[in-house]
């Protein structure tokens, strides 16, 4: 009598996204839409039930609309849901869960105190959280030794062993074993993390965010499709990709003549741009020559990509290209433009050779535009 | 440029067609007197040169002849680039252009109207403003070239001006492209920043302020969102505490409702025991008293047969005791009777005690009326006696002629007047002492009376101022004295006679002394009666005399009715004394027998009352104690009517007093099960009930709290405050990172320009050097090296000079006027020089060096002489004789 379930956490429906310019509206619905990709993938998959272990919601302040949108959303589904609250959306007095949309969703159970929930194949174990923060274990009262059927817990928390300086609802490594579980479903953090027993099967792993956040998240952007064969088996997890927008962050030195050029090429072969954040950052030296690179890069960076960036901030112009400055009129101009460079190379500090770079940058571009 | 040839018509002073020229490349000198013209000519080329030819105003106006509707105009010839051209300009009505050039030797037109102003200023590389008038800022390099009259110095220098100075040095400081580009980072600069520096504020304000405007807007709208969602999370956690509390009141109020109900019961068990004991008691208090009510019963009965005993002896004495008494009352009785006879015969004889005070009472007032009737008839005596006297001295006084002392007085005063008079006359009048031996006959003629003397007796005969007398047988004699004041004496002397008869006539006497007398008798008299009048006043002492006469009657009637009353005192007047005496004795053995008599009385009225009252008394107590023997006699037949025994009764006691034992001992079992709970269980239960209430209403109002609170969380939780948080801190990331960006930008651009602007001070500064060396060596020629170094503004202007032993430069000003007309000669000089440094060049000195002394005028004509090599000069001037030293100068008269 096995089971079979979506193990999804870390919605953090409302997100702010912040720095993303135009692209926050998209990133935020994202969000919501890949909830639609997770309910089809469970109706593929033919899952029992789906578990949602905590932080469906970014804050319990969020517009009352998108806790509108996600119940409707889950209360269409065809399959039984079952969601604890987390940090983000933890079970308080106006919170989240006081919505009437999870009332009249009958599909939908928000586990709203530690007891066992018995279904027919298996007994869910919720740990819901009712505060922000807590130093303790919120499997502790979990006592499945004794249960015939399989035995599912949700909890939301501190994996011990991850880098945390304070305990906060910290979570036993071993928890699952402890607590006579099959399987351990975790929520927080963001990133896709097994938890191999010694024997290497998994009872506890955390499922990641199904949408990634923030630049620099790895693993994230999934589900995990679990399946316990029986009381006591060892669970087949299976993580799915459910994320729509990928998140590039990439670093560049470019310290020779052309070398844009590189970055050009692998700019352009980034698929789907229009669903792709992307972070591009230079550093090194800047060739008169390779200027109309950049702008190339700057235009194809912002337009093509749902979010782009160019940070140029760290790039000073090469040296020994003063080619464009003899050009200069003799005089004052090409004085100044000597000056500068020498400025941008060595100035004081990184704020005045960023000016002085800038302002050599404007001399060039306004002398192209008089036409000298 | 060099100009050939000038013309003009109709021009201010200038009616008819003026032409002069062809002019020297070199020196030319045109020379005038004062006021015919000279600048007139000089304007009239430079608005050939640069006014467009339809130019209007008032100040084109001003050339037009005077009073005269004639329209000016004016041709130029001058060469410029290796051309020779020509220009024709009329101006106002019929304004028109046209330029020529010569070409082999013939001025061929090459334009006309506006395109001739055009042309023209294209060959002049002048940039005068489209249309109107050209200032000197306009005049391209005239500006420099050119020196106005009265206006040698020069104070700024426009246009492309100051460019060409620099390309002349070949000191390109920009060159026109790098002008053109400076323009444009100025331009870019100032899109955002002031000319002083700071970023531009208002309408054309840098987009960077208003992002930083918004910023401003949504940091405090971040404040405003964190605020509220503080508040949401704060409601959030009350509503929590009040669940806690309402939770916890109520888990009270369960505990409280617990043990209300436990102490409840206990309560009601108590009731019950307390209930119990009651009756308990009362039962045996119901068999004490029955107990004790037989025991009464047994008392009583022996009480009231004890009783009845003693009563039948009493009674018995009671009734002795009342016969004897009753014989006493009778006894006392009579003797009271005596005693009341006794006391009235006693008190009888009192009554002559009052009659016998009366009779002395009688004899004292008897006595007083007569002593007072002798008194009163002796005053009345004496006044009898008194008012004789008075009547009679009153009578003497009466008839005595009295003078008063005024009178008396002035009758010495009348009779020392007369005297006076008379001897006054006397002394007046002639006297005649006639002394006969023997009596005779003498008449008096003068007065006609007839004398007779006797012998030996002298007579005299007196007249006014002349006696005569007539002596018989001897003649008469005659004497006479001086006239006059006999009358007037006579007058007096009547007058004083006059008086002294009526003074005297009342009394008959005119002698003083006489009537002194008789004054002096009456006042005597006076004084007499007013001591009877004192005297009468003391004998009636403030009585009237009536009324003592009166009182003098009744005294005699009172006398006589006393002596009515007792006739023996008409005889022997009663002695008071006696009679007090006599009255005493008599009174006190009165008074002593009737004491006697009453207290007789007294005695036998309270021995026999005394009786009567033991005799009522004992008559009482045998009745009472008749009364009280049947009344026991009653009440034991009562007790007794039970139909028992005293046996029985006995008996009937001791099985009361069994029972009675027997309920205590009940009520003592009810008592401890009582006192086995502690404390009435109800005192407690109240408070419990009330803690138990408090509690509830606790539940309540921490039920109305979380009501109230969740309301307001609601309302918060359903503005979805994060959201807008969210959002809003998407904004102002987006804003932040746009005024990061423009910031740079903006401290980019004015890097750009503060760095441009700098090195083009400092390229500047080292152009004007080798102007500044030429004008020093051409000053050193002129005024000697003591000025120094003329120091010229990056603009070409004269600014100041560095003299040679100053420790810095020093304002022009501080130089005489000769000096700073030959420094600014000078500067126009060099500067022209570099500008002929191409092609000769035109410089026009109108009306200059007038400050200059001939000494050093010299020196400027060399210099003059020495740099015409390479300038064309013109000099206007009304004293050519000063030029005249200038070799190879033209020279031009201008006449009208
Ligand atoms: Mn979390």
């Amino acid at each position: 009598m096995s089971v079979r379930f979506i193990h999804t956490a870390d919605w953090q429906i409302g997100m702010k996204a912040a720095g993303l310019g135009n692209a926050a509206a998209t990133v935020r619905e994202a969000r919501i839409h890949s909830i639609e990709r997770i309910l089809r993938l469970a109706d593929d998959q033919g899952v029992d039930f789906l578990l949602i272990t905590g932080d469906l919601f970014e804050d319990n302040a969020v517009d009352r609309l998108l806790i509108r949108k996600v119940g409707d959303l889950l209360g269409r589904f065809s399959r039984p849901v079952y969601i604890i609250p987390g940090n983000h959306d933890p079970l308080v007095p106006g919170s989240v869960w006081e919505h009437p949309v999870w009332a009249e969703a009958s599909n939908i159970t928000i586990a709203r105190s530690a007891d066992p929930i018995e279904l027919d194949r298996c007994v869910l174990y919720p740990c819901p959280l009712k505060e922000k923060y807590s130093t303790q274990d919120p499997t502790a009262w979990i006592d499945a030794h004794q249960t015939e059927k399989i035995a599912i817990g949700l909890a939301h928390g501190n994996v011990e062993g991850l880098p945390e300086a304070e305990p906060d609802y910290p979570i036993p490594r071993d928890a699952a074993r402890r607590r006579g579980l099959d399987f351990l479903a975790v929520g927080h953090w963001h990133s896709h993390v097994p938890y191999p027993d010694p024997d290497g099967s998994v009872r506890l792993a955390y499922s990641g965010t199904h949408e990634t956040s923030k630049f620099g998240e790895r693993d994230s952007g999934n589900v995990l499709v679990v399946e316990i064969p029986g009381r006591g088996a060892t669970p087949v997890i299976e993580c799915v990709p459910t994320g729509a927008l990928r998140w590039v962050s990439s670093r560049h030195a470019v310290n020779e003549e052309g070398s844009l050029e590189d970055v050009l090429r692998e700019v352009r072969t980034i698929e789907n741009p229009e669903a792709v954040l992307l972070r591009l950052s230079l550093s090194g030296l800047l060739f008169t020559s390779d200027r109309p690179r950049l702008s190339s890069l700057r235009e194809i960076v912002g337009t093509r990509f749902l979010f782009g960036a160019v940070e140029d901030e760290g790039l000073i112009p090469a040296p020994d290209d003063d080619a464009w400055i003899e050009t200069l009129p003799g005089g004052p101009l090409r004085e100044a433009a000597v000056r500068m460079r020498e400025q941008a190379v060595s100035g004081s500090d990184e704020q005045a050779r960023t000016v002085a770079a800038r302002a050599l940058i404007e001399l060039f571009d306004l002398k192209e535009q008089s036409g000298t | 440029m060099i100009v050939k040839r000038i013309g003009v018509t109709n021009w201010r002073g200038f009616l008819d067609p003026m032409e002069m020229g062809p002019f020297s490349e070199r020196l030319n000198v045109i020379h005038a007197p004062n006021g015919t013209g000279k600048s007139s000519l000089f304007e009239a080329m430079r608005r050939a040169l640069f006014d467009v030819h339809h130019v209007g105003g008032a100040e084109i106006e001003e050339i037009r002849p005077w009073g005269r509707k004639l329209s000016p105009s004016v041709f130029v010839e001058f060469s410029e680039g290796g051309n020779t051209y020509r220009v024709e300009k009329t101006f106002m009505d019929g304004a028109s252009a046209k330029l020529f050039q010569e070409e082999e030797g013939r001025f061929q037109p090459i334009a006309d109207g506006r395109n001739a102003d055009t042309r023209l200023r294209e060959i002049l590389s002048a940039d005068p403003p489209g249309r109107g008038l050209c200032r000197q800022e306009h005049w391209g390099l005239g500006q420099i070239l050119w020196a106005p009259q009265g206006e040698l110095a020069l104070k700024q220098i426009s246009g492309g001006v100051g460019e060409s100075l620099r390309s002349a040095l070949g000191m390109e400081v920009s060159g026109a492209s790098g002008s053109r580009l400076e323009e444009l980072v100025e331009a870019r600069f100032l899109e955002f920043f002031t000319r002083g520096g700071a970023p531009k504020k208002g309408k054309n304000a840098a987009p960077v302020v208003a992002w930083q405007q918004k910023q401003e807007t949504l940091e405090q709208e971040l404040v405003d969102l964190r605020e509220e969602h503080r508040r949401y999370e704060e409601a959030s956690r009350q509503v929590d505490d009040a669940r806690n509390r309402r939770e916890q009141a109520r888990r009270e109020a369960d505990a409280l409702r617990e043990s209300v109900a436990g102490l409840r019961k206990a309560a009601e068990e108590y009731v019950r025991l307390k209930n119990e004991q009651v009756r308990k008691k009362e039962i045996a208090e119901i068999a004490r008293e029955r107990f004790e009510s037989i025991g009464r019963t047994l008392e009583e009965i022996k009480a009231t047969r004890e009783t009845i005993e003693g009563l039948e002896k009493s009674v018995a004495t009671l009734s002795g005791e009342n016969e004897q008494a009753k014989a006493d009352v009778a006894a006392a009785k009579a003797l009271l009777e005596k005693t009341r006879t006794a006391r009235e015969v006693a008190r009888r004889r009192r009554d002559l005690i009052t009659e016998k005070q009366k009779t002395i009472d009688a004899a004292r007032d008897y006595h007083a009326c007569r002593d007072e009737l002798t008194k009163l008839e002796q005053r009345l005596e004496r006044l009898e006696e008194h008012e004789t006297e008075l009547g009679r001295v009153k009578k003497e006084r009466a008839e005595m002629i009295s003078p008063d002392p005024a009178k008396i007085r002035e009758l010495r005063r009348r009779l020392g007047e007369r005297a006076a008079a008379r001897a006054a006359l006397a002394a007046s009048q002639v006297h005649l002492t006639l002394t006969p031996r023997k009596d005779c006959e003498i008449e008096n003629l003068t007065d006609a009376g007839k004398h007779t003397i006797k012998g030996g007796s002298p007579t005299v005969f007196s007249g006014d101022e002349v006696v005569e007398v007539l002596i018989r047988e001897f003649g008469s004699v005659r004497a006479s004295g001086p006239e006059g004041g006999a009358d007037a004496h006579r007058a007096h002397l009547e007058a004083a006679e006059t008086r002294i008869k009526t003074l005297s006539q009342p009394f008959g006497s005119d002698d003083p002394d006489y009537l002194q007398k008789r004054r002096e008798e009456a006042d005597a008299l006076d004084q007499r009666i007013a001591a009877l009048r004192k005297q009468i006043e003391m004998v009636l002492d403030g009585d009237e005399r009536d009324s003592m006469v009166g009182r003098r009657k009744e005294l005699k009637a009172t006398i006589d009715d006393f002596e009515g009353q007792h006739p023996n005192w008409r005889s022997a007047p009663p002695v008071v004394g006696l009679l007090q005496t006599e009255f005493e004795t008599f009174s006190r053995d009165v008074n002593e027998s009737v004491a006697s008599a009453e207290d007789a009385f007294e005695r036998s009225q309270s021995d026999h009352a005394a009786a009567e009252k033991r005799q009522v008394e004992l008559n009482g107590m045998l009745k009472a104690g008749q009364g009280n023997l049947e009344t026991a006699g009653k009440r034991l037949k009562v007790l007794v009517d039970d139909g028992l025994s005293d046996n029985d009764r006995d008996k009937k006691r001791s099985e009361a007093l069994m029972a009675w034992q027997a309920a205590k001992a009940g009520v003592e079992a009810a008592e401890s099960e009582l006192n086995s709970i502690p404390g009435d269980p109800a005192r407690e239960l109240e408070k419990l009930e009330k803690q138990r209430q408090v509690m509830e209403e606790e539940v309540a109002h921490s039920r109305d709290q979380e009501k109230s609170a969740e309301g307001r969380l609601q309302a918060l939780a359903a503005r979805g405050t994060y959201s807008r948080l969210a959002a809003c801190e998407e904004s102002l990331a987006e804003v932040a990172d746009r005024i990061r960006r423009e910031s740079l930008r903006m401290e980019a651009i004015r890097l750009l320009y503060e760095t441009v602007r700098d090195a083009k001070g400092a390229l500047l500064a080292r152009v004007t050097a080798p102007v500044e060396e030429s004008a020093s060596r051409m000053l050193a020629r002129v005024a000697g090296p003591r000025l120094g170094r003329p120091i010229f503004t990056q603009d070409f202007v004269p600014d100041a000079i560095n003299p040679e032993i100053s420790a810095g430069p020093v304002n022009l000003q501080n130089l005489s006027g000769g000096e700073q007309e030959q420094l600014h000669l000078i500067a126009r000089l060099a500067l022209a020089d570099l500008l002929a440094k191409d092609q000769r060049q035109l410089v026009v000195l109108d009306d200059v060096l007038n400050a200059t002394d001939s000494g050093r005028l010299r020196r400027v004509l060399s210099l003059l002489e020495e740099i015409s090599e390479r300038l064309q000069i013109i000099i206007l001037t009304c004293h050519p004789e000063r030029y005249r030293a200038l070799e190879g100068a033209e020279f031009f008269a201008l006449t009208r």
